[in-house]
């Protein structure tokens, strides 16, 4: 099997699931985005990237109770798949190794 | 209303409701619902609800989208045959490629025709009174033949304006060559002499200036072109212009006014607009109210186009002036030429104002273009009608579900819509970025295919609609009559034998042997008329024109002093140049005749070749009542003892002295022509003609212009090598070659193409059969021979009648442009039928050669 490409928007999404845990639905993600990032996003954007990511297999996701702030409708709670997981460590690896083999040169600017 | 306010938009609502899937909305509608009640707290209601319809609008794509569900049926119908027609085309690409490709390419050639034709019949059609505007013609009885004539008297637009009132406006038009200088430069240039009502009559408007100031006599009217040609961008108005109209006579011009740039579809215009009176200052010996005077044209504009009849009768009364005073040009009878068609039927009309050079091409272009069309319709009908037989059972299947076989017919119909439309879309890149381009540069014409004009759309959806109808209707119907159960049975068989699928290949054919020919024709007739001789030897001669009456003995004083210069004459007329026509007078005819002036050492500096008699003695006076002939001119005169003989010219008593060998005036698209040379004065000499030693040509040429520099510092330079006159001749006969050598690759290559499919389809529809035919052992020429039987009588049969066919059409279009061709025989035609052939066999062969390699176990294996 290929490696599935986790795009930066869906790895930013995947990354904010797993920190919200237990309460990771679409409007508590977005929040959390927008707050962590400082980038204006709309929520449409995340509903694609998790009923991608769920696509994919690296989220699965159950409907909770029904909530009045939310004129009595239910949210859909989304978690972390192992493939998800496996995905998000490969991805951070394959950084985090590219990053240590720049030298240190590179960084060494010259002025002038 | 506060209730109102905290509840979402109701509308936003509904259309998120509508496009949601059902069992996504509640969990999608929640987050946007938690979303709008926060904002409604933080931002308030107003701007919660603005950002809720957006959140709405951004949320509409393909994960919360339901998908759609049509009920009506038609439209699925439509969707399946896209489905299934592009399925068929991207199964096959190589014979899809070959429609596609075969459909541009006509398509291509229709536009660029389309777009020559649109500029063509464009032509002077700008002018906003076009429809009242008519140029006054006559007609005048030329050795038995009535001749058009569009030139008039002088002294007709003066009279015609006073005695018919129903006439508007009259315009005199007069153009000459005079030489403009400003500052320190001069320059050769064409004038025209206009009555004032010019610019009301014709729709030229004026960028700079008024119209009236055309009514000053000393005002003068610029061109686009030419302010720009003198002025740059300076401010031009005020400017002052010196017309030199011969060397006594100059005249300075206050610029006026400038016109705005012409349309590009024009053909009357002018350079520089000067008042007609100025004619009487220019030419002062010329008396314009006399008959024998002629003027370039004359306009006339009519409130109603149903007094034209009765002015032209009325007009009948001019002739008798006209005929008593100069019975040389005695008019049968004066007729109107409404200037809307002047362009169209000016090849008709000798010496108008505006040309036409253009009528061959209006002919042909048009019909190579549905050649080309024709071509490529039947390369589809053929294909499509053998590859349907790769489809029987999809059309089996929809009948058995109960498609009628109109519905079937519509689907092929569709899908041939639809593969013309891809051909639409190419053939419009192939026209603007390869055709139109390419024919541009051959036919120096500025031609465009403007996608803003509604007529050009038309014309495109015609193309469309028509090809598409007419390439895909008959195998529509063909394929759509196949009996099911056959179908299912296997026992259809077709394609293979279709006797139309053989009479359209055979059209193509017979198409492509007739613009073969015309190609090989053309280009034998290119080299025929490139290897002609003048009738006299150009390739040492420079000719230079002179400005003024002593011009000739100071030049000539000059040059004898040059090694180079073998000897120099002086004419009024120069071969190549200009002639005037002239009227001989015998006791039973007048017959008209070409005229040369020149002087006596002309014939020899030219090279003409003497047949009889003597040329012209120098300073003798005696010649002055003699004239040297050609041999055309005694042999249409039947004259046994042409020396001696006398003829009467303008009242004057002239003798045949000589004979010459007929020789070439211009270029070969022009007849030779019964004509005679009368001696000139030195002082009326406008060209010295000057023969130098082999090979010095371009020093002589050279020093020439030098020496001239020094003469006539004022006057520029006018002369040339002889042989450069011909330049553009030569250039339009290699144009003509390529043009029809390019038109005949493309036909050819498009019946390849269809022959290619049919053999290929033939034989991939046989695979089997011939596998078992090798495995029971067939010689390889057994198997050639059972793929190209059915060719080769189609092909021979098409040759024999195609190529008749073509001889006698081209013969007739090559006489159509010049009046003296080679002697044409069928080597051309047969040479074309061998190039087809050979296309052909090389195209057969590579499918034999498929069949003759393949492994027969591969064959059997299939399926």
């Amino acid at each position: 099997m290929g490696r599935t490409y986790l795009g930066e928007f869906e790895e930013l999404v995947l990354l904010t699931v797993g920190v919200l845990y237990q309460d990771a639905y679409a409007v508590a993600i977005t929040k959390e985005i927008i707050e962590q990032s400082g980038r204006s996003v709309n929520v449409s954007a995340v509903h694609k990237s998790l009923y991608r990511l769920e696509e994919k297999g690296m989220l699965e996701s159950k409907l909770s109770d029904p909530e009045s702030k939310r004129g009595g409708k239910r949210k859909r709670i989304f978690s972390i798949t192992p493939f998800g997981k496996r995905a998000l460590d490969e991805s951070m690896d394959l950084r985090t190794s590219l990053r240590k083999q720049i030298p240190d040169m590179a960084f060494k600017w010259q002025i002038g | 209303m506060k209730n109102n306010n905290n509840k979402v938009p109701k509308l936003a609502h509904l259309f998120f409701r509508w496009y949601c899937k059902k069992e996504m909305y509640e969990e999608l509608h929640g987050d946007l619902e938690e979303f709008f009640y926060e904002r409604v707290k933080d931002k308030g209601p107003f701007k919660a609800r603005l950002l809720y319809i957006w959140d709405v609008i951004r949320c509409c794509q393909s994960y919360a989208v339901r998908k759609p569900k049509t009920q009506n049926t038609t439209i699925m119908m439509l969707n399946n045959y896209f489905k299934t027609s592009t399925r068929s085309l991207l199964k096959n690409p190589l014979t899809s490629f070959i429609n596609i490709f075969g459909l541009a390419v006509a398509i291509g050639i229709c536009l660029t025709v389309y777009a020559f034709m649109d500029f063509e019949y464009k032509i002077d059609q700008f002018h906003a009174n076009k429809g009242q505007v008519y140029l006054t013609t006559f007609y005048t009885n030329r050795d038995g033949s009535i001749e058009r004539y569009g030139m008039s008297p002088a002294p007709l637009g003066e009279l015609l304006s006073t005695d018919f009132p129903q006439i508007q406006k009259v315009c005199r038009v007069e153009e000459s060559n005079v030489v403009v200088k400003y500052e320190d430069e001069v320059f050769h240039e064409t004038l025209t002499y206009v009555d004032p009502s010019f610019l009301e009559m014709f729709t030229f408007p004026l960028g700079k200036g008024v119209n009236k100031s055309l009514n000053d006599l000393n005002s003068i009217i610029l061109s686009h072109d030419m302010a720009i040609k003198y002025f740059g961008d300076d401010n031009v108005l005020g400017k002052d212009l010196e017309v030199i109209f011969s060397d006594s006579n100059k005249k300075v011009f206050k610029v006026a006014g400038v016109a705005e740039p012409f349309p590009k579809p024009h053909d009357l215009g002018f350079n520089f607009l000067i008042h007609f009176d100025n004619l009487d200052y220019a030419r002062p010996t010329n008396d314009l109210s006399n008959w024998d005077q002629f003027i370039t044209a004359t306009f006339i504009q009519v409130n109603d186009p149903n007094q034209i009849a009765g002015l032209e009768e009325g007009m009948e009364k001019y002739k008798l002036l006209q005929n008593e005073k100069n019975s040389d040009w005695a008019i049968e009878s004066f007729s109107l030429e409404p200037f809307v068609t002047l362009y169209a039927n000016s090849a008709e009309i000798r010496k108008a104002i505006v040309y036409n050079g253009s009528a061959e091409g209006r002919i042909a272009l048009p019909i190579i273009a549905i050649f080309m069309l024709g071509l490529a319709c039947f390369n589809y009908i053929n294909i499509s009608i053998v590859s349907a037989a790769k489809r029987l059972k999809e059309i089996g299947v929809r009948k058995v579900i109960g498609a009628s076989k109109n519905k079937i017919a519509f689907q092929f119909l569709f899908e041939n819509i639809f593969v013309t439309l891809f051909a639409l879309v190419l053939g419009l890149l192939l026209a603007v970025f390869m055709f139109l381009p390419w024919f541009i540069g051959i036919s120096e014409r500025s031609m465009e295919l403007n996608f803003f004009n509604p007529e050009l759309w038309i014309f495109l959806s015609i193309v469309l609609v028509f090809t598409g109808v007419v390439s895909g209707l008959y195998p529509a119907f063909y394929i759509s009559k196949f009996n099911v159960i056959r179908i299912f049975r296997g026992s259809v068989h077709f394609g293979k034998k279709n006797p139309l699928t053989k009479l359209f290949l055979g059209f193509q054919l017979i198409m492509a042997s007739i613009l073969m020919t015309g190609a090989v024709m053309l280009t034998q007739n290119s080299n025929f008329q490139a290897k002609r001789t003048w009738g006299y030897d150009p390739n040492n001669v420079l000719y230079v024109e002179l400005p003024d009456s002593s011009a000739f003995n100071r030049l000539e004083a000059q040059l004898i002093q040059n090694t180079n210069v073998v000897s120099v004459a002086g004419a009024i007329h120069h071969l190549g140049n200009n002639h005037t026509t002239t009227v001989i007078h015998q006791p039973d005819r007048k017959y008209e005749v070409d005229r040369l002036s020149v002087g006596p050492k002309y014939f020899e500096t030219m090279g003409l070749q003497l047949k009889a008699g003597r040329f012209f003695k120098d300073h003798s006076e005696n010649d002055h009542a003699a004239i040297v002939v050609n041999e055309l001119f005694v042999e249409n005169l039947n004259l046994s003892q042409p020396i001696g003989h006398v003829f009467e010219i303008d009242s004057m008593r002239y003798e045949v002295v000589g004979v010459v060998e007929n020789f070439h005036l211009y270029n070969f698209y022009y007849e030779v022509l019964p004509t005679i040379f009368s001696l000139a004065e030195t002082t009326d000499y406008k060209f010295m003609a000057i023969e130098v030693k082999s090979g010095a040509q371009p020093i002589t040429y050279a020093t020439l212009k030098k020496d001239w520099a020094v003469l006539f510092p004022e006057i520029p330079f006018q002369g040339d090598f002889q042989t450069r006159l011909w330049d553009n001749f030569y250039k339009d006969l290699q144009t003509q070659k390529t043009f029809s050598t390019t038109i005949a690759t493309i036909a050819i290559l498009l019946a390849s193409l269809g022959l290619y499919g049919l053999v290929m389809l033939n034989v991939s529809g046989r695979v089997r059969e011939f596998s078992i035919r090798k495995v029971f052992g067939a010689e390889t020429k057994n198997i050639i021979k059972s793929v190209t039987n059915q060719y080769v009588l189609l092909t021979v049969i098409s040759m024999i009648i195609g190529a008749p066919i073509s001889y006698v059409l081209n013969k007739a279009l090559i006489g159509m442009m010049f009046p003296e061709t080679m002697q044409a025989d069928y080597f051309g035609a047969f040479i074309a039928v061998f190039i087809i052939v050979s296309v052909l066999l090389t195209v057969v062969s590579t499918q034999i050669f498929r069949v003759v390699k393949s492994n027969p176990v591969d064959g059997l294996k299939m399926e």
